[in-house]
C-alpha cells in the first residue's frame, strides 16, 4: 500500500504511465503559450529570412536563397550594429557588475539598523526602461540637462557638452543611463551571495593574520565566482536585447553612433519594411545568442 | 564569532561610499519628481533650482487634458497587467508543480528549452508575430498583449516555482495521498499554502514584465485608444513636444508610481524569491 503511494507521489520508473499523462496536462497550457509567441513565430522568422519580401513592394515577394544573408556581408549598417551591440554590452555589464559589487560590499559592512538602505537603493532596478530612457534624456539634455550644470560647476567640463547629439559622446551617456538602472540587480545578487559565506571562514581568514584585500581575493571572490558568473552572463544576454532605453534616449543615433542590433533590425522591420530582410539579421542575432546561452545553460549546470 | 574591529578610517570610508551610492540612485528619482513639478519657465532656468520655487500640479492635470489620452493609456496599462498576472501565475503553478514532481520524459528537455526561450531577442519574433495576429485578428486586442507579455514572463516564473515546490517535502503530500487526497487535492491543499511566497514573487515579476514593456504594444497595437503607457509616452513625447520636459516627467513619475508601490510593498518575496537559487550554488 505504502509502496504504491510512494510510487505516485515520487513516480519513479514504474509509476511513469500515469504522471506522465498528469504532466501533460499540466504543461500543456503554459507550453501552448508559449509555442505561440516564441516558437512558432521564430521557426517563421527562419523561413522569411530566405525571402525578398518587402510590405511596401508586395508583388516582388519571392524566394530569394540566401540573398539576404549575402547583403548582410556588403552591409556596413549591421557591421556597426554589431559592433556597437558588442562595445555596449560588455562596457554595460562590466561597470555594472563593478558598481554592484562595490555597493554590496559597502553595505554588507554597515550595521544591521541601516539595512532599509538596500530597499532604496534596489529602486531604479523596477523602474520602466521607457521613464530611464526619458529621465536621462533629460539630464543629458546639452541646455537643460542637469548633468552639464553639475559638471561645469564642479570644472570637469569647460562648457556644456551636446551628449545626445555627438557620436562618441552619446555611447557613454546610454551606457550611464543602463548601468543606473542595472547595478542594484548585481548589488542584491552579490548581497544574498554575500550572506552565504560561512562566518568561520572569514574568523579564520582573520585569525590566520589575512589582510582585508587578502580576505576579499582568497575567501570572498572565490565564494562569490558563481553568482558573477551567473549574473553576468543573464545580464549579457538581456542588455544584447535592450530596446526601450537606447530607443527612447537616442532612437539608435547620431547617424549610427548607438544603434544597436535590436535597433537595427525594429528599423529594418517596422520602418523600412524589409520583413525578409530584417529576419535574416534576426536569425543570425538568435544563433549568436544561442552560443551564449549554452555557455549560460552550461554553467547553470555545473553550479547547481 | 571574532569580528575584524572597524577603525575610524575605514567606517568613514563605508559610509563615503555608501553616500555616494545613495546620492547617484536617489538624485535621478528625485530630479524627476522635482521637474514634474515645476513650471514649464522654470525648467528652463539657467541655474536650476534643486526644488520648484513654486510647485505646482499644473504637469499632472494636462496630462489628462492633452491631446494623447494619457488615462486611457493607464486603464490599459492596468488591465493588461493585472491579466497577464493572474495568467502567467495560474499557468506557471501548474507546469511548475509538473517539473518538480513528476518524472517523465523530455522533463530535462523541456526545462532547459524554457530557460532557452528566454534568451529570444523579442524584436526578431515581432515580424511573423505581426503577421500572425493580423490573421487571428489580435491586432489591437487586450487579449493579443496579455497573451505576448505572459508568453515572455512564463520561462522565469515556472523556473522560479518549480524551486519553491522542490523545498516543499514530498512526504506531506504522501500523508495526504495517503488520506485519501487526490493529487490535485494535495497540490491545491498542501502545496500551494506553502509557496505562497514563490507565488507572490512570480506576480510582481509578471507585473513589472507587463507594465514596462515597449516593444509589443509598439507593433501590435496601433490603435491610438488600445496604447498601454510605455507607447503612449512616445506618442505624446515623441517629436514636437519633446521640451515639454515637465510634462515629461510627470508622465515619467505616473508611470514609475505603481511599480515603485508594488516593489516597496512586495520586496521582501521579490528578494526572497529571486536570490533563493542563485545562493545554492
Amino acid at each position: 500500500m505504502w509502496g504504491r503511494f510512494k510510487n505516485t507521489v515520487l513516480s519513479t520508473e514504474n509509476g511513469e504511465d500515469n504522471s506522465t499523462k498528469l504532466a501533460a496536462l499540466l504543461i500543456a497550457p503554459a507550453l501552448a503559450v508559449m509555442g505561440f509567441i516564441i516558437v512558432y513565430p521564430l521557426l517563421e522568422a527562419l523561413w522569411l529570412s530566405f525571402f525578398n519580401y518587402q510590405l511596401t513592394k508586395p508583388d516582388e515577394y519571392a524566394f530569394a536563397m540566401a540573398q539576404n544573408y549575402g547583403h548582410m556581408l556588403k552591409d556596413d549598417v549591421f557591421w556597426i550594429a554589431l559592433k556597437n551591440t558588442v562595445f555596449f554590452t560588455f562596457a554595460t555589464v562590466f561597470i555594472g557588475l563593478l558598481l554592484g559589487l562595490l555597493m554590496a560590499l559597502a553595505i554588507d559592512h554597515i550595521a544591521e539598523r541601516f539595512a532599509s538602505i538596500r530597499g532604496l537603493i534596489l529602486i531604479p532596478w523596477v523602474v520602466p526602461g521607457i521613464v530611464v530612457g526619458y529621465l536621462f534624456m533629460y539630464m543629458f539634455d546639452v541646455e537643460v540637462g542637469i548633468i552639464n550644470y553639475f559638471l561645469l560647476k564642479a570644472n570637469i567640463i569647460s562648457k556644456y557638452l551636446p551628449w545626445l547629439m555627438k557620436e562618441d559622446l552619446s555611447m557613454i551617456a546610454v551606457i550611464a543611463a543602463h548601468v543606473w538602472n542595472q547595478a542594484p540587480f548585481y548589488m542584491l545578487m552579490i548581497t544574498a551571495g554575500l550572506k552565504a559565506i560561512p562566518d568561520d571562514v572569514k574568523e579564520a581568514a582573520y585569525m590566520e593574520g589575512a589582510s582585508r584585500w587578502e580576505e576579499f581575493c582568497h575567501v570572498t571572490l572565490p565564494y562569490l565566482k558563481g553568482i558573477l558568473v551567473i549574473s553576468s552572463l543573464l545580464m549579457i544576454i538581456r542588455n544584447f536585447n535592450n530596446f526601450p532605453i537606447i530607443w527612447t534616449m537616442t532612437g539608435g543615433g547620431p547617424v549610427y553612433a548607438t544603434t544597436t542590433s535590436v535597433i537595427y533590425i525594429y528599423r529594418e522591420a517596422f520602418e523600412q519594411y524589409n520583413l525578409g530582410y530584417a529576419s535574416a539579421v534576426g536569425v543570425v542575432w538568435v544563433a549568436i545568442l544561442l552560443i551564449v546561452s549554452v555557455v549560460y545553460v552550461r554553467s547553470l549546470q555545473k553550479d547547481f | 564569532m571574532i569580528r575584524r574591529g572597524f577603525s575610524l578610517l575605514w567606517s568613514t570610508f563605508i559610509w563615503v561610499i555608501m553616500i555616494f551610492t545613495l546620492l547617484w540612485t536617489l538624485f535621478p528619482m528625485y530630479w524627476m519628481l522635482s521637474t514634474s513639478l515645476k513650471d514649464n519657465l522654470e525648467v528652463f532656468n539657467v541655474n536650476p533650482s534643486l526644488w520648484p520655487n513654486a510647485p505646482t500640479l499644473a504637469s499632472y492635470v494636462n496630462l489628462g487634458e492633452g491631446l494623447t489620452p494619457i488615462p486611457t493609456f493607464f486603464m490599459n496599462s492596468v488591465i493588461t497587467s493585472v491579466f497577464t498576472v493572474v495568467l502567467a501565475v495560474s499557468l506557471a503553478v501548474l507546469a511548475g508543480y509538473a517539473l518538480s514532481r513528476l518524472r517523465f520524459r523530455f522533463r530535462k528537455t523541456i526545462l532547459m528549452g524554457v530557460l532557452v526561450t528566454q534568451m529570444f531577442p523579442l524584436v526578431v519574433l515581432l515580424i511573423p508575430l505581426y503577421l500572425v495576429y493580423v490573421k487571428a485578428h489580435l491586432l489591437n486586442s487586450y487579449i493579443g498583449l496579455i497573451l505576448a507579455f505572459t508568453s515572455f514572463t512564463l520561462p522565469f516564473g515556472i523556473w522560479m516555482l518549480k524551486g519553491f515546490i522542490d523545498s516543499v517535502p514530498v512526504e506531506i503530500e504522501e500523508a495526504a495521498m495517503v488520506d485519501g487526497c487526490s493529487r490535485l487535492q494535495s497540490m491545491r491543499l498542501m502545496v500551494f499554502p506553502l509557496i505562497v511566497p514563490g507565488i507572490v514573487a512570480t506576480g510582481v515579476f509578471a507585473f513589472l514584465d507587463a507594465w514596462n514593456n515597449l516593444l509589443f504594444p509598439l507593433v501590435l497595437v496601433n490603435d491610438v485608444l488600445m496604447k498601454t503607457l510605455p507607447p503612449g509616452m512616445i506618442l505624446a513625447f515623441g517629436g514636437e513636444f519633446k521640451h515639454d520636459w515637465s510634462g515629461m516627467m510627470a508622465a515619467s513619475c505616473l508611470v514609475s508610481i505603481p511599480v515603485i508601490i508594488v516593489f516597496i510593498v512586495l520586496q521582501r518575496y521579490l528578494v526572497d524569491g529571486l536570490t533563493k537559487g542563485a545562493v545554492k550554488g
